[in-house]
């Protein structure tokens, strides 16, 4: 899934950086629940975003939960303490999966992907009132949308979705009208399953395209002389295929600008091997190093026993990268300093708010001071952020 | 089906299937599962079988021994027989555990008394349609399965194969590969001057690199007496549960390869056969099968048994009427010198 930030992660998440910029420091931390949890029984969950003092938590419907498709997106309120509590949902006929959710910066805009049904696609919401969002535009897309990212570039606003196969595709939207969707741009993307999801950054859009691995588009960075309406790659890498069955299952990723040294050097990437939804799960984190943007290489990687990653957040100013882990619940890791092979050292805390058999986590996301976690069978958690 | 030969060593063999037009959405059948189709028996593809076999290339240089090779469109050597040549009119559910088909294979075999080897290379894709061919191009060669079958006495076979097949499920090719085994015991012979046929089978099938593991032991049978024929089949094979877009239909193309679960068919089918009416080549048989499956899910996911079938069990009743006519039917999936051209002396095993 889509993670950007535009001002840096200090301003969400409390204390200093550890200013280590040689190697790790010890590892420690842990995590604990604030809150949450076991509150959306009637459907599966997926993605999620948070904004201000609420949050938006979407629905999965790969299989019906109590007779329910996932044609919902939940809307919850984050109470002083930010722990959440729902209160009220919107029902999009048409679709069965609300697969990716995403508020603009500045508060103004919802979008999310929809997958499986007649309505699948696009669909933006205004967020006037952010308790009740009001529809403005869809975009129909047949096979569905897998996520969706808002990216300003040049003063404008759009928004980089994921068209599934058969015929898979980078598709750009300028959403600066949020009432009138204009398609400025589809990039076909190699169908070895496609592309899943894309992070935009900088002028940069990073598509994960499977097992055709990472590519990097000039958007309106400059380097290539792209535009949204022109994409021009100028960089890829097939990351490595050593933990999970069969390919590299490039799915998401996370470029880390590292505000305590000032690099913009690694791009997470995280591989969605073959899994037992709800019980069992495979792929590792891999570190890719792109200083030189036109020559990718990958220098290290996180392996989870039992587990495998899916989506990303991070605390820039603290170095800490946070990914969802499926049954493997959320993971903390201190990516500080030069990274270079394996990373297991490097593991700060885990935990599985829903216990065993209860935890099947995609996506997680730093706002408020806590982290918060989508879990596809338990619901929405508050969690106590990792410090070190 | 079609037959020639020529030149004593070149033989033809092929295979039209027109299940396409007859049965285009699948067939409903217990826990069958092939092709995008769950639930239902997949149409095969058109052309079925097109095999070209240059049979006994060394002649009498290599003794008793038959050296052949044999290339076109058909089965690679891997596993039982196909289930259209068997007793039963129901599919098992591990068809595809434990038969690889409708692949453009290249097949070299030696034959002997006692012991034969089959050794082919073949595209790994799947059909996903009727009227679709083989790809050839990027995918011809990137399978591979070997077979040795066993004949320590007449009408009885040993057989092992070991099949590893690139993406079946994806046919561009970035789909999971599989190993597959196949282990096997066939009896065809009479006993009491009864035809009597029985079959046992195990199969397993590992897939991306042992992350999935599917497993599949089968025995069959079927006893003659006169006009009737009595069978029964006891089956446990286990299958994935994948995303449906429809309640018979698997996503296809993939997206990812993440199943919802594994569930667990436990199925036993007994039948009754009669020849109505046979004259010379023409056959008439009314037919009657009755199945009950017990299903389980095992080893954890979202996939609930109950949910779906609103039970643990199913029943399946079929009535038909075979029809025959014409030239016997190859046994399928057999080329050069382990081809069969004659199956009229398994009658007993019910082909048609």
């Amino acid at each position: 899934m889509k993670r950007y930030l535009w001002l840096l992660a200090g301003a969400l998440a409390c204390g200093g950086g550890s200013g280590d910029s040689t190697g790790p420091g010890p590892p420690a931390g842990q995590f604990r629940v604030l809150a949450g949890g076991n509150n959306v029984a009637n459907r599966y969950s997926s993605d999620l975003w948070v904004h201000g003092s609420y949050a938006y938590t979407g629905t999965w419907g790969g299989v019906f939960r109590g007779g329910n498709a996932g044609n919902v997106l939940n809307i919850w309120s984050l109470g002083a303490a930010g722990a959440p509590a729902l209160v009220d949902s919107i029902v999009v006929d048409g679709i069965g999966t609300v697969s990716d959710v995403q508020v603009s910066e500045d508060g103004k805009v919802l979008v999310f992907g929809a997958e499986r049904g007649a309505a699948a696609g696009l669909l933006v919401y205004d967020l006037t009132d952010p308790r009740r969002p009001m529809f403005l535009d869809s975009a129909t897309v047949e096979t569905g949308i897998h996520t969706t990212t808002i990216g300003e570039i040049a003063g404008r606003r759009y928004v980089f979705a994921a068209r599934n196969p058969a015929d898979p595709a980078l598709l750009i939207y300028d959403i600066t009208d949020p009432g009138s969707l204009n398609l400025v741009a589809s990039v076909p993307i190699p169908p070895d399953y496609g592309i899943h999801d894309t992070y935009v950054r900088d002028g940069l859009a990073f598509v994960f395209a499977w097992n055709t691995g990472v590519i990097i588009f000039d958007v309106g960075n400059g380097i290539g002389s792209g535009s949204p309406a022109s994409p021009v790659e100028v960089g890829r890498l097939v990351t490595a295929d050593d933990a999970a069955g069969d390919g590299p299952s490039a799915h998401n990723g996370w470029w880390f600008h590292n505000p305590v040294t000032g690099e913009k050097r690694y791009l997470f990437v995280g591989q969605e091997g073959p899994g037992v939804i709800g019980t069992r799960s495979s792929g590792d984190i891999h570190v890719v190093d792109v200083s030189d943007l036109g020559n990718p290489r990958e220098v290290a990687f996180f392996h989870l026993d039992g587990a495998g990653t899916h989506n990303f957040w991070m605390d820039e100013s603290r170095q800490i990268l946070y990914a969802a882990y499926y049954n493997g619940g959320v993971v903390a890791l201190d990516v500080s300093g030069t990274l270079s092979g394996d990373l297991s050292s490097r593991l700060i805390a885990r935990l599985t708010p829903g216990g065993a058999g209860n935890t099947y986590m995609w996506g997680v996301q730093l706002a408020g001071g806590s982290l918060y976690a989508t879990d596809m069978v338990s619901g929405l958690w508050q969690i106590e952020a990792v410090t070190r | 089906m079609v037959r020639a030969e020529a030149w004593r060593r070149l033989r033809l063999v092929s295979m039209l299937n027109l299940e396409g037009t007859t049965i285009p959405g699948g067939e409903l059948a217990l826990g069958n599962r092939g092709e995008g189709f769950v639930d239902r028996r997949h149409p095969h593809t058109y052309m079925h079988e097109l095999i070209l076999s240059a049979d006994d290339l060394l002649g009498a240089s290599d003794g008793s021994a038959r050296l052949s090779i044999s290339a076109g469109k058909g089965f690679a050597p891997f596993g039982t027989d196909d289930p259209m040549i068997r007793p039963f009119l129901r599919f098992p559910v591990n068809h595809h555990l434990s038969q690889i088909l409708e692949r453009a294979v290249a097949i070299a075999a030696v034959r002997t008394q006692p012991v034969a080897v089959e050794l082919g290379v073949f595209n790994g894709d799947e059909p996903e349609r009727p009227g679709e061919w083989p790809r050839i191009g990027g995918r011809f060669g990137d399978s591979w399965a070997g077979r040795v079958t066993v004949y320590p006495a007449r009408g009885v076979e040993l057989q092992g194969s070991h099949a590893d097949v690139h993406s079946p499920e994806h046919r561009p090719g970035a789909g999971t590969d599989q190993g597959k085994w196949s282990l096997s015991a066939r009896w065809s012979r009479p006993i009491g001057g009864q035809p009597v046929y029985g079959m046992v089978e195990w199969s397993r099938t590992s897939e991306a690199r042992g992350f999935f593991v599917f497993h599949s032991l089968l025995a069959e049978g079927a006893w003659s007496r006169g006009r009737h024929r009595l069978q029964y089949r006891f089956e446990r094979t286990e299958r994935p549960e994948e995303e449906r877009i429809s309640n018979f239909r698997s996503l296809r193309p993939h997206l990812e390869n993440s199943i919802l679960g594994t569930t667990r068919w436990t199925v036993h089918t007994a039948g009754y056969e009669v020849d109505l009416l046979q004259t010379g080549r023409f056959r008439l048989r009314p037919l009657l099968e009755l199945s009950y499956g017990q299903i389980r899910s095992v080893g954890g996911g979202l996939f609930d048994v109950e949910t779906l079938y609103g039970h643990d069990h199913v029943w399946s009743m079929s009535v038909g009427l075979r029809v025959g006519a014409g030239m016997p039917m190859h046994r399928m999936g057999r080329y050069g010198s382990m081809d069969e051209a004659d199956m009229s002396h398994h009658h007993d095993m019910g082909v048609e």
